[in-house]
């Protein structure tokens, strides 16, 4: 991750191990060759094969091109001076929500599965965090490290 | 400060318990928890319906069913033994350990993973529902043509073609969602540093499963559909009267029945060198040569399908291509085997029941490979075509290359699964059982095949009694000892001796640098592979 200017930053974002030329070349590996011989099949009579395999390579074209639309995807908490941020990217959207440093409150609540819900509030604003990329004891963690750089804990 | 902390998409952390738990779970070990209960529970409606059979060959003659029903047990035998049995115990495992080997945190596309998995269950009462309705007087029982379709006969048949044709269609698109999983997440979910050329080799296994599930399966798709119109709405797809070709239909079924036997038997292939050099205590022998030779497999298993009908009258040059295309395999196969005895030579070897199942599975395996060579010979095919060598034949390879290579895997990983060990010696009493009353099963049906006696027929001729009596007694034997099997993954899953996280000496992979069980959610940390 490139240095930047903050005091703290955390970055949650999914793995990808493959490049988005790779996503493109996997599904035209498969697909030239599913449709080859779907197109066979098809030029000696059983057509019917073809529609099964196009609606099955769009199946699997749509499953690339999910990952490919969430693969940027991330949470951040950036502390910098006095403000700490909230940054979520969810596909196209990209939502921050800024609190008073020393006004904000980390709180982990206990979800009914008994997995902690890592939320920052403050001024009647509450943000969850590390729902998405995050596991119960990564929260646990982040939390904690949180509460001894934020205003008041809780 | 700065850090990043990586992790995969998965919006599941609040899991319900209770039944909702397993309804709506998208954890991938729920899941494949979830598989390998239905595969043992299909496993063993499967092998009820084979008992039955067996009891009616005992002895010349009609003793139990009538030959109608016969036909129908044995099948939705087959439907349900390789749809339902063996392929979900192998999306079973992919599901629990491909998150785990290649580090990453769960399956690419959870959701599609429980929708996956929930197909399977209509797909099996689809496919048996008829056997009930017939009691009621409704219909003639479940599908009578064999677990090939074949038309005409299956034009002809009754209603429980049309519930085998949407349960297979069910059960496609089930496989199809697995495959674009296990796709998606193979390609985009390993950890750092985890080229694919340091994938386990199950991994690769898998991912060649997938690429042929998914070039295939739209044939059979097709291919069933085709045949339901046909019986439907007037088309003539496969009626040669209306100007349609019935060998059409043996063509589109073998291009994705071939491909099948590898679909079972290749994650088979990728997990067993993985038990093979855990018990023999040895780096694994030759990876990157048994990663071609899969590929080799894969490739030549879409251009060999018509092997399976040499007899239906085929141009001499198509025969001769097929032949030998069909002999090709045995090259790559060869390596495989070369790999897998070059790995356990002279290795510090003990035999614990994983490693049991694993040599035997070689040395059946290996049988059910050769005779398959003398299968792919045209001229010997004539002659052995549509016999018990056939049916002894693709057991060897499905039954004692599938069924107990997977045992082989239950046994390896019930320990992290659960994380209790399982009853050694009675995983042993098991593995002999198994293995003893499987060759005297089957062998004897390969001298019937010699012999002439013709497969699917619940009637023979006296002179085939001794070995079917033989056959039988060793069939119900088999049978029986599965129930050990079934009491022992029970009993295991309930308590037991805490297994390590190790688990075995010998073991190597991600998977057992997790705990026994591994949490919920695996890795805390993102693990980085050297």
């Amino acid at each position: 991750m490139a240095p930047c200017m903050a005091d703290y930053r955390v970055i949650a974002r999914p793995n990808c191990s493959l490049s988005p030329r790779g996503r493109v070349a996997v599904v035209a590996l498969i697909a030239s060759f599913s449709l080859l011989v779907a197109i066979g099949f098809s030029l000696i009579g059983a057509w019917l094969v073809l529609p099964f395999a196009g609606l099955e390579l769009l199946a699997l074209a749509y499953a690339f091109y999910h990952i490919h639309c969430h693969a940027e995807d991330y949470e951040s908490i950036t502390i910098a001076g006095d403000h700490l941020a909230v940054e979520k990217r969810d596909y196209k959207n990209v939502s921050q929500i800024v609190f008073n440093r020393y006004w904000a409150r980390v709180t982990l609540r206990e979800l009914p599965g008994g997995e902690q819900c890592l939320l920052l509030r403050s001024h009647g604003k509450e943000v969850e965090f590390g729902r998405r990329f995050m596991d119960n004891q990564q929260r646990i963690a982040l939390a904690r490290q949180l509460k001894q750089r934020v205003g008041v804990v809780t | 400060m700065s850090y990043t902390t990586t992790a995969h998409h998965d919006a599941h952390e609040d899991h319900p318990s209770g039944i909702m738990r397993w309804l709506t779970t998208t954890n991938h070990k729920d899941i494949g928890t979830m598989y390998l209960i239905f595969a043992l529970i299909m496993f063993m409606v499967g092998g009820s319906m084979i008992m039955l059979v067996r009891a009616e060959l005992f002895q010349p003659g009609m003793q139990l069913v009538q030959p109608e029903f016969f036909n129908q047990l044995i099948g939705v035998h087959a439907l349900i033994m390789i749809f339902m049995a063996l392929m979900p115990a192998a999306t079973g495992f992919a599901n629990w350990m491909l998150p785990l080997q290649i580090g990453a945190p769960d399956m690419a596309l959870p959701r599609l993973n429980n929708w996956g998995f929930w197909l399977l269950p209509p797909a099996a009462i689809l496919l048996t529902l008829p056997y009930i309705l017939a009691l009621f007087g409704i219909g003639d029982g479940a599908i009578a043509t064999g677990w090939t379709f074949y038309a005409p006969l299956s034009v002809q048949g009754g209603i429980g073609v049309d519930f085998a044709i949407f349960a297979v269609h069910l059960l496609g698109i089930s496989s199809v969602m697995g495959s674009i999983n296990v796709i998606v997440t193979i390609f985009n979910m390993r950890a750092p540093g985890m080229t694919l050329m340091k994938m386990p080799m199950f991994a690769w296994g898998w991912l060649i499963t997938a690429f042929l599930l998914i070039a295939t399966i739209p044939v059979l798709a097709g291919a069933v559909t085709m045949l339901l119109t046909d019986r439907h709405f007037g088309t003539h797809f496969f009626d040669a009267a209306g100007g349609g070709d019935p060998i059409m239909f043996q063509h589109l079924f073998w291009f994705f029945g071939h491909p099948e036997v590898y679909i079972l038997l290749l994650p088979v292939w990728g997990f067993m060198p993985q038990i093979l050099q855990t018990f023999a205590r040895k780096p694994m022998y030759g990876y990157k040569v048994q990663v071609y030779s899969l590929w080799a497999i894969g490739a030549l298993s879409v251009v060999v399908w018509a092997h399976h009908f040499f007899t239906v009258g085929m141009p001499v040059p198509a025969l001769l291509y097929f032949m030998y295309s069909t002999m090709a395999i045995s090259i790559p196969l060869a390596v495989l085997f070369y790999c897998w005895i070059a790995t356990i030579w002279r290795g510090s070897m003990s035999f614990e029941t994983p490693m049991l199942f694993a040599v035997g599975w070689i040395i059946l395996f290996g049988i059910g490979g050769l005779t398959g060579l003398v299968l792919a010979d045209v001229a010997a095919d004539a002659q052995y075509h549509h016999t018990y060598f056939v049916v002894a034949h693709f057991h060897y390879t499905l039954f004692a290359g599938g069924i107990m290579g997977i045992m082989a895997g239950v046994y390896y990983w019930l320990p992290k699964m659960t994380g209790h060990m399982y009853n050694e010696k009675l995983g042993k009493l098991h593995f002999w059982l198994t293995a003893i009353s499987f060759n005297l099963t089957f062998i004897p049906q390969f001298f019937l095949g010699l012999a002439g006696m013709p497969r699917r027929i619940p009637d023979y001729a006296l002179q085939f009694s001794e070995f079917n009596m033989i056959s039988s007694i060793a069939a119900f034997v088999l049978g029986a000892a599965q129930l050990l099997f079934v009491y022992n993954i029970i009993s295991c899953a309930r308590g037991g001796k805490k297994a390590t996280d190790q688990v075995w000496e010998g073991a190597q992979g991600l998977e057992w640098t997790l705990p026994s069980p591994p949490p919920y959610h695996s890795f805390t940390e993102q693990p980085v592979v050297k």
